[in-house]
Order: C-alpha cells, then structure tokens, then sequence
C-alpha cells in the first residue's frame, strides 16, 4: 500500500500506476486464497466484493489448484443434490480430486466475460442444449471429451458437439385444480379464457413459450420448428392483459402457490415442488410439454481441461440421476435409469419413455439461429 | 473541509512553517488514497464499459442509432422515464409531510418518527418487494380488507404492473426524501412562520409564502436524488411488474447476460450514466453542497 500511495503521490501519474495498485490487491488476495482449502471459490468471492470486474481474473492462473473442478450450476437445492449425488461419487472414482459445487449461476454473459479476459475459473457449467449449440458456436466453448464419457448413457439427440445432456427438464401445462370445473389438458386451454378464466403466468423468456402459443393455435407438433415468431407473438398478446409473466424458478412457485395465477406454463421440476407443498392442490401435465436437455458445457480455456468431464461420466451414473430426480425433480436422461425410478414417481419422470413420447423436443438449432434477437423481441412484445 | 482541519490550523501557530506543510501533506494523502482507489476500481472499468460501446461489434456509432432507431429501445426508455417521474412525485409529497411533521413534532416523537423512517433501511429490498406481492395481490391483505368493508366487488389489480412497481418504490424511496428535506427544514428560521401570521397572513397563505420557498432548494435537491436513484431500479419493478415493466436497469442486465448484445448494453449504459451525471451536477448546485461548512 505504501508503495502504490508514493506512486500515485502526482496526480499524472493515477492512470499509469493504477495497475501496481491493482496488481498489490491481487497479490494479497491471492496470497491469502492459496492457503485456503477452497481457493478459488474464495478468490471469486472476495474480488466480487471488491467489485473488480473478471478482466483481473487473468492473474489468477497461478493458484488454480489442479487437485480441483469447479462445477456451476444454478444455486439453491441444486447446489446440495449436486454435491450428494455427483461431487461425492466423482470424489471417490478420482482419488485426490476434488469438485466444487458453485452455484453462481453459469449466464452467458459471465461464460463470455471470463473466455474473453483469457483468464476462466469455471470446468464444467450447467446449461442446457441451447446454450450448447449457440455459445459453441460463438466460439466460447470447448468441445466435449467423449473419450472420457459413455455416450451410450445419453440420446444421441443430446450428444452435442459442445454439450453433453445431463438431464431433462421440460415447460409444463400447471394449473390450479380447485380453480375450474375441467382439467386442462393441452396448450389450447392456457389461452382459452371462457372455460378457464383468470390470471395466468408465463415465462419472462421466450424459451417453451413460443411453441405453447403455436400448438394452442392449431400448429401441429411435428411443424413447430422453424418458429413462425410473428404469429407465435400475436398469440401472446392476446392473453398478455391477463398474464404474469415470471422471472425466476422461485418466482413461479410462489405465483402458482399464492393463487397469483391460476394457470400457467412452468417449468416441471418447479411445478412438481408446488404439487408436493400444496398437496396436490396444483397440478401439471407433461402432454405437449416443451422437453430440453440440461448439459454440461465447459468454457473455452476450463483450467482444469479434459479431467473435468470425468465429473460429467460421474453424473452419468443411473442410481445418481435417479438420486437428483427424487431430490429436485430433474428427469434422469440415462435410458437405463427410467427404469430404476419408483413406481410411484415415474408418472412425474420426465425421462420417462412414456411421459417423453408426450413431449416437444426444443429444437435447439432454430434457438441458436438467433437467440438474442428473438428475446428482445418477445421482451417487447410482453412488455406494456 | 475547512471546518476539519480547523484544530490543527490553530496548532500551527505553536510549530511554525513545518506542521503547515505537514497538513498539507496530510491533505494531499487523504485525498489521494480514495482517489487512486476510485480511479483504478471505479473509474477504469467504467471507462472501459464506455468505450465497448464506441468498439463493438463494430466500430463507430452504430449502437446508439439503434437505440435512437429501435421502437422496443424507445419503449423501455419512456418506461423507465415514466416510472421516475411518477416516483418521485408520489416520493415528494410524501415526504415533504413526514418531513414537515417531523420538524414541527416534540423533540419525543421526533426521535420516533426519525427511528420509523431510519427503520426501513435495514430491511432488504427483497424482502419489501414480496412483502408488497402479499399486500397487494388480488387475494392480499388490502384487497381482503376492502372487500370486507364492502368497497369493492372484485380484486383490484395493484401488483404485476406500473402500480404496483411505483408503490415498491416510492416505498424504498422515501427515506432518501424525508431526511435531506427534514435536514433543510431544520435550517429554516422557525420564527417566520409566527411572524407573518402576526403580521396578519393566514395559516395557508403563511405556509405558502414563507415556508414553502424556503424548503424550495431541499425540495428540489431530494426530488433529484430520488430521480437518480429510481433510474437504477432492478429487482422492484422485475418483480411487481410481473414482466411487462421493462425499466432500462433490467434491459441492460438481460443483454449483458442473455443476449450477449454488449454493445447495446454498454451504449445504454452509458446514456444512462450521462443522464446520471447531469443530474448529479445540478443537484450540487441545488444542494450547495460548496457553502455547506458555512452554516452553524
């Protein structure tokens, strides 16, 4: 410190040595993450609070323990059903490694921040299929190893170039049961506001929503894709008056369980968690639900390379992604696990044979054509 | 600042030429070390946010033709232009009452009243942003209350929309407007008021010519703040405005974050840090933030 104030003592000379100043921050940062049993984490966290943006990220090469993968997800109960089904098992198949679950939450926006700064912290992100094809082709992501991963434990849909399917999710038909005097069942019945009036909640993303719009508008299944947007947004609007529209996973929980809306289209795991609170006073359906695949991708530049996706064979495990799916709902994608699934609870697998053959695989190819775009535009069309 | 270093000036009588020299050094130092921590961890990367946007992805002026061009960009923007204004005026009148109430309460009720407003501070905004979904939602405390007392029929709709995002924040921006109008009330002279009124002016028109124009500065000065700080808004409106009030503040997240569009997200940015500083230099003056070491 005493040297960067002698530095600094002519004010010509701010610019030129802010860099020391920063640099004498991160040293003692660093000096201080490297003893720690979790030095990354640490690291990341600190400099977040010091708000320095992840361009400095790039002097932090030098500690990246290579004991460790840092594995992203997105927080809350997904943190705690990683580490017990998948961090554990890796950590006993890989002797002397360890995994770090962080859930940060993997956006697009920091994937870029840390490839483009040359300077990434994270091994192995969870994504989905989208995400895969759009940033893979952006440059931002390295290709999986398949040398390291049974990719008989995956669809071949789902083996991507730059993603590897982790599990299934889908945007369901959710609805309040004690609300109408009939069962929706099918997309036609979100926008139907005479048999089943009141407010409803849609995502604040256009990711399983444009296609509910078309199949409610008479398109049928198999001619979704390419997305006619227009008329996918017209559609849209025509509910927007009586519509919700949720942001986060937590979020839609808690308009569906407060009666905020009646009827809406949700992600399954979040509606299966309503189901379960509300004692099955809210309820979904997987007919025409819009399936995607969570997928493990790894940023450009992963310090820990290859040896990451030893993490991904370990979260291949059957009884392990049954473990999850029991925990937080996420359809295990191993066709041998469906079959590992209790009686009782594969009418709510996702990944269930049955329950698949009812679903609308996301087309992730037409999301990648032009993601960002189509989301402005759905922004502005849900937008007052 | 003169006021701070009043003791040691006086010292300096007794040491001589040195210790004037040693305070000034001391000056230079204090100022120095936040402005190089300023500079290198607040400036740079704001500088470089300003620049991305003249760079990419290409260079020149392309993002803000968009930003002029696009419909969508506008709408955001008179959103967000409409949510402030709306803010601060529900802010300002609001707070200009409490305000007056705490100036001219008991010394008691006061430091109540003072406590209550200081109070809110500590709760997140989270937090006050679902207490207000419980609120106000259509099965919600006020709305069960209002059809209880038979006003109403059905549900108002006073969440998931601009009502709703205006009421969180006004909520949140209270504070920032009753503590520097109650901190300019103080200052008023509390003899001018009864002056008039002996010199024969009534209550109302006492009030509004005496009073009143003397709270002008901290009026405007509050209003201000309050305009700057509502620019910024996020998680409020993102939340009670169920996703159909888009302010600029989430705008910009969801194309650094989502679309990865970074030039249109720095080049709003950078407007919006524009309007900021504007605001900011004419709240100084409003503020005299120069003359405030010469009152008492």
């Amino acid at each position: 410190m005493s040297e960067t104030t002698k530095n600094t003592s002519n004010s010509d000379a701010i610019d030129v040595h802010s860099d020391d100043f920063q640099k004498d921050l991160m040293k003692i940062l660093i000096e201080k993450s490297s003893k720690d049993p979790v030095p990354r984490r640490l690291f990341l966290k600190t400099a977040a609070f010091l708000g320095i943006s992840s361009s400095l990220y790039s002097m932090s090469p030098a500690f990246a323990d290579e004991n460790e993968i840092v594995v992203v997800n997105w927080g809350g109960d997904a943190v705690t059903a990683h580490k017990n089904a998948w961090a554990s098992r890796y950590e006993a198949q890989n002797p002397g490694m360890k995994a770090i679950v962080d859930g940060s939450g993997p956006s697009s926006g920091k994937i870029k921040a840390m490839v483009e700064s040359g300077s990434v912290t994270w091994d192995l992100c969870d994504r989905n299929n989208i995400a895969a094809v759009d940033l893979g082709r952006q440059g931002l992501l390295e290709e999986v190893a398949y040398d390291r991963v049974d990719p008989e434990a995956v669809p071949e849909a789902y083996r991507l170039k730059y993603g590897l399917g982790s599990y299934y999710y889908s945007f369901a038909l959710t609805w309040d049961t004690t609300a109408f005097e009939r069962t929706p069942t099918s997309w036609k019945d979100l926008w139907d506001l005479e048999n089943f009036p009141g407010p409803r909640t849609m995502r604040k993303n256009f990711e399983g929503q444009m296609e509910s719009a078309l199949l409610a508008d008479g398109v049928p299944r198999d001619q979704i894709y390419p997305i006619d947007i227009d008329r996918a947004l017209d559609k849209i609007k025509q509910i927007k008056e009586h519509t919700i529209y949720w942001g986060s996973g937590s979020g839609s929980q808690q308009i569906m369980r407060d009666g905020e809306a009646l009827i809406g289209n949700l992600w399954h795991t979040r509606a299966s968690i309503v189901n379960r609170e509300t004692d099955g006073r809210v309820d979904y359906t997987f007919n025409e639900a819009i399936l995607f695949a969570g997928s493990w991708l790894q940023p450009k530049g992963a310090p820990a390379g290859k040896k990451a996706w030893d993490f991904a064979a370990a979260a291949q495990d059957p009884a392990s992604q049954v473990e999850v799916f029991e925990f937080i709902g996420m359809g295990p994608i191993n066709p041998k696990a469906a079959a590992l699934v209790p009686d009782d609870l594969r009418h709510r697998d996702a990944g269930n044979p049955d329950n698949l053959a009812k679903q609308i695989a996301a087309d992730a190819e037409w999301y990648a054509s032009d993601y960002g775009t189509i989301l402005n535009r759905y922004l502005d069309a849900i937008a007052s | 600042m003169t006021d701070v270093f009043a003791p040691s000036a006086r010292g300096g009588s007794l040491f001589g030429a040195s210790a004037s020299f040693r305070k000034n050094t001391a000056y230079w130092v204090m100022v120095l070390v936040p402005a190089v921590f300023l500079a290198t961890l607040y400036l740079t990367p704001v500088i470089s946010v300003m620049v991305r946007s003249f760079v990419e992805p290409t260079v020149g002026l392309d993002n803000y033709a968009t930003i002029v061009d696009s419909a969508a960009i506008r709408s955001v923007l008179g959103k967000t232009a409409y949510i402030c204004f709306m803010t601060t005026a529900l802010t300002l009148a609001l707070g200009y009452v409490t305000a007056y109430a705490m100036t001219h309460a008991g010394q008691r009720e006061k430091y109540v009243m003072f406590f209550l407003v200081i109070l809110s501070f500590w709760i997140s905004v989270l937090i006050r942003t679902f207490a207000w979904i419980a609120v106000l939602q259509p099965q919600g405390i006020l709305n069960d209350i209002l059809i209880g007392l038979g006003l109403i029929e059905r549900p108002l709709r006073l969440v998931r929309n601009d009502i709703g995002v205006i009421v969180g924040m006004v909520h949140y921006m209270l504070p920032f407007a009753i503590l520097p109008l109650f901190a300019n009330m103080q200052t008023i002279d509390r003899t001018l008021v009864p002056a008039a009124r002996a010199l024969g002016a009534s209550a109302r028109w006492a009030f509004f010519t005496v009073f009143l124009p003397l709270s002008l500065p901290g009026l405007a000065g509050a209003g201000i703040l309050v305009l700057i700080f509502s620019s910024g808004f996020y998680i409020t409106p993102a939340i009670l405005g169920g996703g159909k009030v888009v302010m600029v503040a989430e705008y910009i997240s969801l194309q650094m974050s989502e679309t990865l569009k970074w030039g249109l997200a720095t080049s709003l940015a950078t407007c919006l840090t524009v309007v900021v500083l504007a605001l900011t230099v004419a709240m100084s003056r409003f503020m005299e933030v120069g003359s405030a070491g010469k009152r008492v």
